[in-house]
């Protein structure tokens, strides 16, 4: 069975208000939901709550869930909406401190192996959310661009031209950073 | 200086995405062109780096607090014993032991049904007994003992729901059988509270309105039945047969 129909029968199971289909789902969802919402929002606290709502959020309509879509997409869709959201109530605005901005450690600083994450995550906070939604959705959930149009509704010739654009802009930063 | 059109390519490339034309078409650039090349590596680079990150693990208890919070419709047929012990009214002594029964197993959702051969490994739970209130409420009751086994069963009843307390001393296997489709009775599920769990072997099965439970050791599980016709006003017969290494031990009727 692939994912898709395995998905499928659970949430038909869940439908019929089977807890063990739901507890499959929320095993096999809550992990890669949570790592996108974290490099979305930067904040591991933040991407749980964001994830607790994506679940609570997709269970609440699952009613209004179409099969002929891919749950993955579906949940995927929420996920990133729901990071979004927040972003934009401004709960994650934090601001960086000034020694970690771009380009102001020289390029031949070298960097930690055990910063590196760390780097490559202020660097992704350095784009803008469209740009760091579809490098989260390439990169960490490893989305071809047919589903990562899926999941965000916007063609695919939008989908190559905000990654190309991504991670050029990445690049760059992490080169200034002495990370690239 | 790399023009767009290379760009996409070279991005393409990196995705996996490029189309076999477009993957002679940037062979031929990257072997014309150093910039290219040297563009091609550091997006390679990038891309390797992202691809590598570690996934991040979520907070342990993270699935534990989205399903706790998640409810689930109820279909037709379907219920929850919550949902029935909400409206279950035993008398003063009894409303600690059913509010423990209840904390205990509201997590099952149940759907009755009394096919043959119907499954019930998914609907055994554990509960804490509350020795305090046992014997509270009952309206009927059967004890024996015997060399080997010793028990009491109780039944306290409710306008939704009838719960058959089972407490057990064996040091052979016992079997029981609880007979209640006569009585226009439902099962419910079970609530296992495990006082001494050195039981060797326990299952429990149901098929055409009788349950069947084997177990040993000292035990303790609550057996709940769903009074589909509460208001017909009637009493309940639940016909109880209690067997140790093959002889019967005691066979009595419940009523309430």
């Amino acid at each position: 069975m692939n994912s898709n129909n395995r998905d499928q029968a659970l949430i038909e199971r869940c439908q019929r208000g089977d807890r063990k289909a739901l507890e499959e789902l929320v095993g096999h969802y809550q992990k890669p939901v949570f790592n996108a919402a974290y490099r979305i929002l930067g904040n591991p606290d933040d991407a749980a709550d964001a994830t607790q709502v994506v679940f609570m959020k997709a269970f609440e309509h699952l009613g209004q869930y179409d099969p002929k879509y891919k749950f993955f997409s579906w949940i995927y869709r929420i996920a990133v909406n729901e990071a979004i959201n927040q972003l934009k109530r401004g709960r994650n605005q934090q601001p960086l401190d000034d020694t970690e901005v771009a380009g102001t450690r020289g390029p031949d600083a070298s960097v930690e192996a055990g910063d590196l994450s760390r780097e490559i995550q202020e660097g992704l906070m350095q784009l803008t959310e469209d740009y760091r939604t579809v490098v989260v959705l390439r990169h960490f959930s490893e989305c071809s661009y047919r589903q990562i149009s899926d999941i965000l509704q916007i063609p695919e010739k939008t989908v190559k031209s905000r990654l190309y654009s991504a991670r050029q802009i990445m690049k760059d930063t992490l080169q200034a950073r002495g990370v690239h | 200086m790399v023009d767009e059109r290379t760009l996409d390519l070279i991005n393409a490339d990196i995705d996996g995405e490029l189309k076999p034309e477009e993957s002679q078409e940037l062979d031929a650039i990257l072997e014309a062109s150093a910039d290219a090349r040297a563009m091609r590596s550091e997006l390679l680079r990038l891309s390797n780096l992202l691809d590598n990150q570690p996934a991040v693990n979520p907070p342990a208890d993270l699935a534990q607090h989205i399903l706790q919070q998640i409810k689930l419709p109820e279909t037709a047929g379907s219920f929850s014993l919550s949902g029935l012990f909400s409206s279950f009214q035993p008398a003063t002594a009894g409303l600690a032991f059913a509010a423990g029964l209840l904390a205990t197993v509201s997590f099952y959702e149940l759907t009755p049904d009394n096919s043959p051969g119907f499954d019930t490994a998914g609907m055994v739970g554990t509960m804490v007994a509350n020795p305090e209130n046992r014997g509270a409420d009952v309206a009927d009751s059967l004890s024996f003992s015997e060399p080997g086994v010793a028990g009491t069963v109780s039944l306290q009843t409710g306008k939704d729901v009838f719960a058959l307390e089972f407490n057990l001393e064996s040091t052979e296997t016992v079997e029981i059988e609880v007979a209640f489709a006569e009585a226009g009775l439902g099962f419910g599920g079970i609530a296992h509270a495990v006082i001494d769990n050195e039981a060797a072997d326990e299952s429990y099965e149901i098929s055409g309105g009788t349950l069947r439970v084997v177990n040993q050791g000292r035990q303790s599980f609550t057996v709940f039945l769903l009074n589909a016709s509460r208001n017909d006003g009637g009493s309940r017969e639940i016909n109880i047969e209690v067997s140790s290494a093959g002889a019967r031990v005691t066979a009595g009727v419940l009523r309430g």
